[in-house]
């Protein structure tokens, strides 16, 4: 096999194809797995020996230092985390008194084991103490015999002195340790009495207790060991010089850096003035101006994440142990930060509030980002392009690397900024409590919810989800192209490390250090160790001759880039070489590091020494690349609450005083949606924290406290972003379904607007990176939509339940609004299918069912509610509720979020007030959703069972008509006319002598209503069946050729040959498949054959019957079993006027019962039975064939005339007209009304049901018209007729 | 005054730098590209699960199609009867 180039083979890689469409909203989310980088110097600087400078006594006490620093941290973070045992013990109730001893050596046992870790911190900082002291004392001997010491061993020293102080401090501010311990010695003493040989135990002891209970013991102890001998100011004003002009500077430091610098100044200064030497000559050095200037910048230095320090409360509190520094007054009366008068806390308060800078910072960072991507752009563009221009390439580099270094920066400063906020909010914890919007005020907050929960406004928080998401997008953008921009880093760095050794000592040897001997030794030892003469001499020579052509002009000579980055060593080496240029190895040598006017080498030449300087120290944080940027985008601290958990005697804060969850709420329950795509960014804090648990504190607990907070948290997380997501689609789906014309009229309209928010890139997320895990956050919302959607439903149906029949109207617009809202959601998120959903909801899966949760609870209100005790108004064709009957008792209707309804408050009422327009009454709307909700699946479902209702009527009141019947009297005349109005009353009241049979008057006249009330339904849903199927056939006849024809006979217009859609998808498959080009004609004919097959389905659909037709057809054959006993033929052969007892002369009867009770002053039947029995009345009348034999003798209609002849013969006398008929107007015009009526009703049966057509299809024994329209579908439905009785 | 000692073999140590030099080279080339096959792995994976991740959800959509339509199967062939005509 032919070998391949490494970098070819993986330049072969990036054709490879990874987009994952991923929004990067969540930051790094990386398990960082921390190697040693380059600033830990791998080799512990064992490499520094190879440049022969004599350093090895100085490598030799760095190294001791720095694994002293290592311990110590591990020491610190031993005692962070301690949490008090004593709270934990047990105590024995009485009955157990006699056991107490083994409880006493139980509990000595394991807090022995806590107290040796203390005792191993006493030990060890006794330890370091001296080592330090040794060291600083042997480093600053005038007479010096060693070379150093070197900057990385001063850093070392403060590192150390850094993690001495934060140890003391941490001693002091816990509680609990002092605590546990005179508990360990009271156990001692009951436990060692019967030990021997306890006096060493006890001596230790008592020791480990002074040490203890001392403030600030480990500094004391330090001190005693650094003035042992007279000799450590010289180091310790050294290290202040370096100190003070870094922090000056600023330049080279990032923030953890800069924190341990400004810890340990304070500490510096008391003990450079607690010699007994005179104290002023550290002020020669450095003017206590400046020192004061630093302190009062910075008021409050962040020490570990819930404790911070200040350094003029630490001064103060020095100078009772320290009484030489008592007279440094100017020093002592910086006030603490809780001392601070109101104007210079609001200073400060300017100064360290993110909220006032956080414009800035928006600007830097939109800047930034810009930059930094068009710096990628350009490298991968370089990359990409073969043998380019040496200068381009070096520029393009050149650049990536400034932003890179500015990147750094940004990221140092803005997290510096969190850093000091905290410190600044611990250190003033909220004073007014109750100011706070806490709904929960009457509960007492622990300090940590002062200094934490109480202390961030709304806007506070909200400004720190910003930085953090701009900390972590940016992070996150710089850890992505690690390995792109790597080489680029070193090449630049080398060429900048050999343009200064090559080109700038070269200049500097040959001019202003020609003279001096020993310093352009150290100069050019410097070029000796670094300088890479030979780089890249494999370019070819045209090359190399041009880039030299340019090279030679501006700089003394040329050197070609190499992609290798000088080692920690190297560095090590050349900062060493620096210092002892400028400061000639005297540590006495008054001045700064730099600063120095009466130095003997030139100012400019002083200033490029330093520049680079500098520029070698954060060279190394360039090449530690990932851990750099680990470092500065860690916010785990924001989680960590050791030091208040332990004042406030509790074993974790609720999730609420979390600061880390209160940002993630924050973002969920702004208003703004501004932040909302940065709302992932909180949870990366808890991936930092625990890392920091795990890598840094070593402390399992604190994991599984963080999991256990972050399972919480995500799981709220999740439940409230889904909420929020529902709520505004429901609510823009409202408000876009909300009628326009009546937004327009609405005076404050807006509130009806919602306002966009944006959930697509948060619904993208695959993978959050979560601890470690990942989790697809995607689909969780998925499920919970599905979820939400369908408990959505539920209810609606549910609330239809426990309503009447009106309600059908609002809940479908309910329904449209959450279908409407649910079309809106799967834009962005593959939900369940509406229909699926609607159609599992309604229980209405099952292919052979076809009843629907939705129609039998219409059935089931209909016959318990609607028919009994709605009437009819024939006018308005409206049903409404009858005054006259007690409603039924229905279940209270269930209430729900508003986002169940419509989303928002003013969304609800606004659309409920369309909705009670249609709860007083049912009519045509009501129709039309009825339609429209069962749809063609369950309508004939609900029809069937309507018209059951009615053949069931039929039967049930056949018996009642029997009785009826039977009661009439033998024979009832023609009303006579001479008696005039009154006395036709009068006998027709005493021919029907029902009045033992009322109640089976009343039972008839409701069963007839009901009948009535049902065809009318039909009626009204006929009506608007043929207004859908009109639409439908407007939509449909065009594709179909079809015309209407003149008699209104449907035509078509193509005769015989294929309708318009089936030869327009023909032709276009005929022209497809004749050009050439077609690639795929096989698709084209199926799609001309599926043309075909929706023009047979869709004229298949086009005869459409009428329900109304059809329920009449079904109430004639229905009505066919008691035709021998409602209709008798005459055995006379003719019309039988007086003995008859056809179903008419009983509805006659009954007629006039009810409009005699009508017209009674309390009227009441009317309101009770509506216009619906003469519907019913009439209708089986009509279908009986008797509507002749109704209109000539039904007892109303005779009164009617007799009242006609009456009035007209009292017209011809001349008489009063008032005379006769006096009395009886109100019954009159009740019977003209029912004329009137009746006379409608057998017009639209004409119309509907023309009898002799009737007569002439007749209907069959089994049930099944033969009509001029086919039920062809539908026979079944007359085969399974119930024949009761039959 | 003891100035700091400087390079005692100067010309030794300046060759030996040279060559460290060329080493490193090497050196850092093989580790970068090293780093860059495992980035790419990561990232590979990283595609890879979130392309598994839609195709899931794909899955997830038919399956509970299909769940639905077998119970209307099963609905339907329980009543062999009603397509006996």
């Amino acid at each position: 096999m032919m070998a391949v180039p490494v970098e070819e083979a993986i330049a072969a890689l990036s054709t490879f194809s990874l987009e994952d469409e991923q929004p990067e909203v969540q930051g790094p989310g990386v398990w960082i797995s921390t190697e040693r980088g380059a600033t830990d110097s791998p080799v512990e600087y064992s490499d520094v020996s190879a440049y022969r400078l004599s350093l090895s006594e100085d490598t030799k006490a760095l190294n001791q230092l720095n694994a002293l620093i290592q311990e110590g941290k591990e020491m610190a973070s031993v005692l962070y985390t301690y949490r008090s045992c004593v709270k934990a013990l047990p105590q024995l109730p009485d009955s157990m008194k006699q056991s107490q001893a083994d409880l006493y050596l139980e509990t000595y046992q394991v807090l022995d084991l806590e107290m040796s870790r203390l005792r191993e911190i006493q030990r060890w900082q006794a330890s370091a103490s001296s080592k330090l002291a040794a060291d600083m004392q042997r480093f600053s001997r005038p007479e010096r015999r060693i070379n150093g010491p070197s900057i990385s061993h001063l850093w070392s020293m403060l590192k150390l002195l850094d993690v001495l102080v934060q140890l003391d401090h941490l001693k002091n501010a816990k509680a609990s340790i002092p605590n546990d311990f005179s508990w360990y010695k009271r156990t001692f003493t009951q436990v060692s009495g019967q030990w021997q040989d306890t006096d060493s135990m006890r001596e230790e002891l008592d020791d480990l207790q002074i040490f203890l209970s001392t403030r600030w013991a480990i500094l004391l102890n330090l001190h005693v060991e650094m003035f042992r001998v007279n000799n450590v100011e010289d180091i310790l004003q050294v290290l202040i010089v370096f100190v003070v002009e870094s922090l000056e500077l600023d330049f080279a430091l990032l923030f953890p850096e800069r924190h341990v610098l400004l810890r340990v100044l304070p500490v510096l200064v008391v003990l450079a003035t607690s010699s007994e030497k005179d104290s002023e000559s550290l002020y020669k050095r450095v003017k206590i101006n400046r020192l004061i200037n630093i302190f009062k910048n910075d008021a409050v230095i962040p020490a570990f994440p819930d404790l911070h320090l200040s350094p003029a409360a630490i001064m103060k509190e020095l100078t009772t142990y320290f009484q030489k520094f008592s007279s440094q007054t100017r020093l002592l009366t910086l006030p603490a930060p809780h001392e601070l008068p109101l104007r210079e806390a609001q200073d400060y308060q300017r100064h360290y509030l993110i909220i006032n800078h956080i414009g800035v910072i928006r600007a830097e960072h939109d800047d930034f980002t810009v930059r930094f991507a068009s710096a990628m752009n350009q490298l991968l563009l370089l990359k990409s392009t073969d043998g380019s221009d040496v200068d381009w390439s070096k520029e393009v580099k050149g650049n990536m690397y400034d932003m890179i270094v500015e990147g750094f920066q940004l990221l140092s400063r803005w997290t510096a900024r969190i850093w000091e906020q905290c410190a600044w909010k611990f250190s003033r914890p909220c004073k007014d409590v109750t100011n706070v919007e806490l709904h929960d005020s009457s509960a007492s907050f622990s300090d940590y919810e002062k200094v934490v929960r109480c202390n961030y406004t709304t806007e506070e928080r909200r400004a720190l989800v910003e930085l953090v998401s701009y900390i972590k997008s940016v992070g996150s953008m710089m850890q992505r192209c690690d390995t792109l921009v790597a080489d680029a880093l070193w090449e630049t760095i080398h060429a900048e490390v050999q343009d200064f050794v090559q080109n700038t000592l070269a200049t500097m040897l040959k001019t202003s250090f020609r003279k001096k001997k020993d310093l352009s030794r150290i100069l050019s030892d410097m070029r000796t160790l670094s300088a890479d003469w030979m780089a890249n001499t494999n370019k070819s020579e045209s090359e190399l001759q041009s880039s030299q052509h340019g090279g030679e002009e501006s700089k003394g000579s040329f050197f070609y880039p190499r992609a290798v980055a000088p080692t920690a060593a190297q560095v090590h080496c050349l900062q060493f070489l620096i210092y002892e240029v400028v400061s000639g190895g005297n540590l006495r040598r008054p001045g700064g590091l730099f600063g120095n006017s009466a130095s003997e080498i030139p100012v400019n030449d002083l200033k490029q020494l330093e520049t680079f300087f500098y520029k070698l120290g954060f060279f190394l944080h360039i090449l530690d690349y990932t851990v750099t940027v680990a470092t500065l985008t860690d916010l785990g601290f924001l989680w960590f609450r050791e030091f208040y958990l332990e004042s406030s005697r509790v074993i974790q804060f609720p999730i609420e005083c979390s600061l880390p969850w209160m940002l993630v709420d924050c973002v969920l329950e702004s208003p703004n949606s501004g932040l909302l795509e940065s709302v992932l960014m909180p949870f990366d804090v808890y991936n930092d924290s625990a890392q920091q648990a795990l890598v840094v504190l070593k402390q399992r607990f604190l994991y599984d406290e963080i999991e256990a907070e972050v399972d919480h948290g995500f799981d709220i997380f999740v439940s409230k972003l889904c909420e929020t997501i529902f709520t505004y689609h429901k609510s823009w789906a409202a408000s876009e379904l909300l009628d326009p014309s009546f937004c327009f009229t609405s005076d404050n309209a807006e509130k009806y607007a919602v306002q966009p928010m944006r959930f697509n890139m948060l619904l993208k997320m695959t993978k959050v990176k979560l601890l470690g895990r990942t989790i697809n956050l995607r689909s969780l919302i998925t499920e919970r939509m599905n979820k939400v959607f369908r408990e959505n439903l539920e209810f609606l149906f549910d609330r239809f339940e426990c309503q009447d029949l009106c309600a059908i109207v609002e809940l479908e617009k309910l329904l449209d609004v959450l279908k409407h809202a649910h079309e809106l959601l799967s834009r962005y998120l593959s939900i369940d299918y509406f229909s699926l959903m609607l159609n599992e909801m309604q229980e209405n899966i099952s292919l052979v069912s076809f009843s629907s949760r939705l129609a039998s609870q219409i059935w089931s209100e209909m016959q318990s509610d609607f028919l009994p005790n709605f009437i009819l108004c024939n006018t308005t064709q409206r049903f409404i509720r009858s005054t006259k009957v007690t409603p039924l008792q229905k279940p209270s209707i269930p209430s729900a979020k508003p986002n169940f309804y419509c989303g928002t408050q003013d969304l609800n009422s606004a659309h409920q007030s369309f909705a009670r327009l249609h709860s007083g009454f049912f009519g045509i709307p009501h129709m039309f959703s009825i339609a429209r909700l069962l749809g063609s699946r369950s309508l004939p479902w609900l029809i069937r069972a309507l018209l059951d209702h009615i053949s069931n009527k039929i039967t049930l009141i056949e018996p009642m008509i029997t009785g009826l019947q039977e009661s009439l009297p033998k024979t009832i005349g023609l009303l006579p006319f001479d008696g005039g109005v009154t006395a036709c009353v009068r006998l027709v009241k005493e021919n029907l002598n029902w009045g033992t049979k009322s109640e089976l008057k009343a039972e008839v006249l409701r069963g007839i209503k009901e009948i009535g009330s049902v065809l009318y339904w039909m009626g009204l849903l006929d009506i608007v069946l043929i207004e859908t199927d009109t639409m439908h056939f407007m939509q449909t006849a065009p594709w179909l050729g079809l015309v209407p024809g003149a008699d209104g006979q449907i035509l078509n217009a193509h005769d015989g040959g294929d309708s318009p859609v089936v030869s327009l998808f023909k032709s276009t498959t005929a022209a497809m498949v004749s050009s050439p080009g077609c690639p795929n004609p096989n698709s084209f004919h199926i799609m001309a054959k599926q043309a075909e097959a929706a023009d047979l389905l869709y004229k298949a659909n086009l005869n459409t019957g009428s329900v109304l037709e059809y329920a009449l057809a079904f109430t004639s054959a229905a009505l066919d079993k008691y035709c021998s006993k409602w209709s008798a033929v005459p055995k006379t052969g003719f019309i039988d006027i007086t003995t008859t007892k056809d179903f008419y002369r009983i509805y006659s009867g009954l007629q006039i019962g009810y409009l005699e009770a009508s017209v009674q002053v309390p009227a009441n039947s009317h309101e009770r039975l509506g216009d619906s029995v003469a519907w019913g009345g009439c209708t089986i009348i009509y279908l009986l064939g008797q509507q002749l034999h109704f209109e000539l003798f039904d007892f109303s209609y005779q009164i009617l005339n007799i009242a006609e002849v009456e009035a007209a013969s009292v017209v011809q006398t001349n008489k009063n007209p008032h005379f006769l008929v006096q009395g009886w107007d109100a019954l009159l015009e009740a019977m003209k009304k029912a004329r009137r009526l009746n006379n409608h009703v057998f017009s639209m049966l004409k119309a509907r049901c023309p009898l002799e057509e009737k007569t002439a299809c007749a209907i069959k024994q089994s049930g099944a018209p033969l009509h001029r329209i086919k039920f062809e579908n539908t026979v079944s439905a007359f085969e399974t007729l119930p024949q009761k009785g039959a | 005054m003891a100035r700091a000692g400087g390079i005692t073999n100067a010309v030794n140590v300046g060759i030996a730098v040279q060559a460290d030099w060329e080493n490193r080279e090497f050196i850092s080339h093989i580790s970068l590209n090293v780093r860059r096959l495992f980035e790419f792995l990561v990232q590979f994976e990283a595609t890879t699960k979130s392309k598994l991740a839609s195709l899931n959800e794909k899955l997830d959509v038919l399956e509970r199609r299909l769940e639905l339509l077998e119970v209307q199967v099963s609905t339907a062939s329980a009543n062999p009867s009603l397509f006996s005509t």
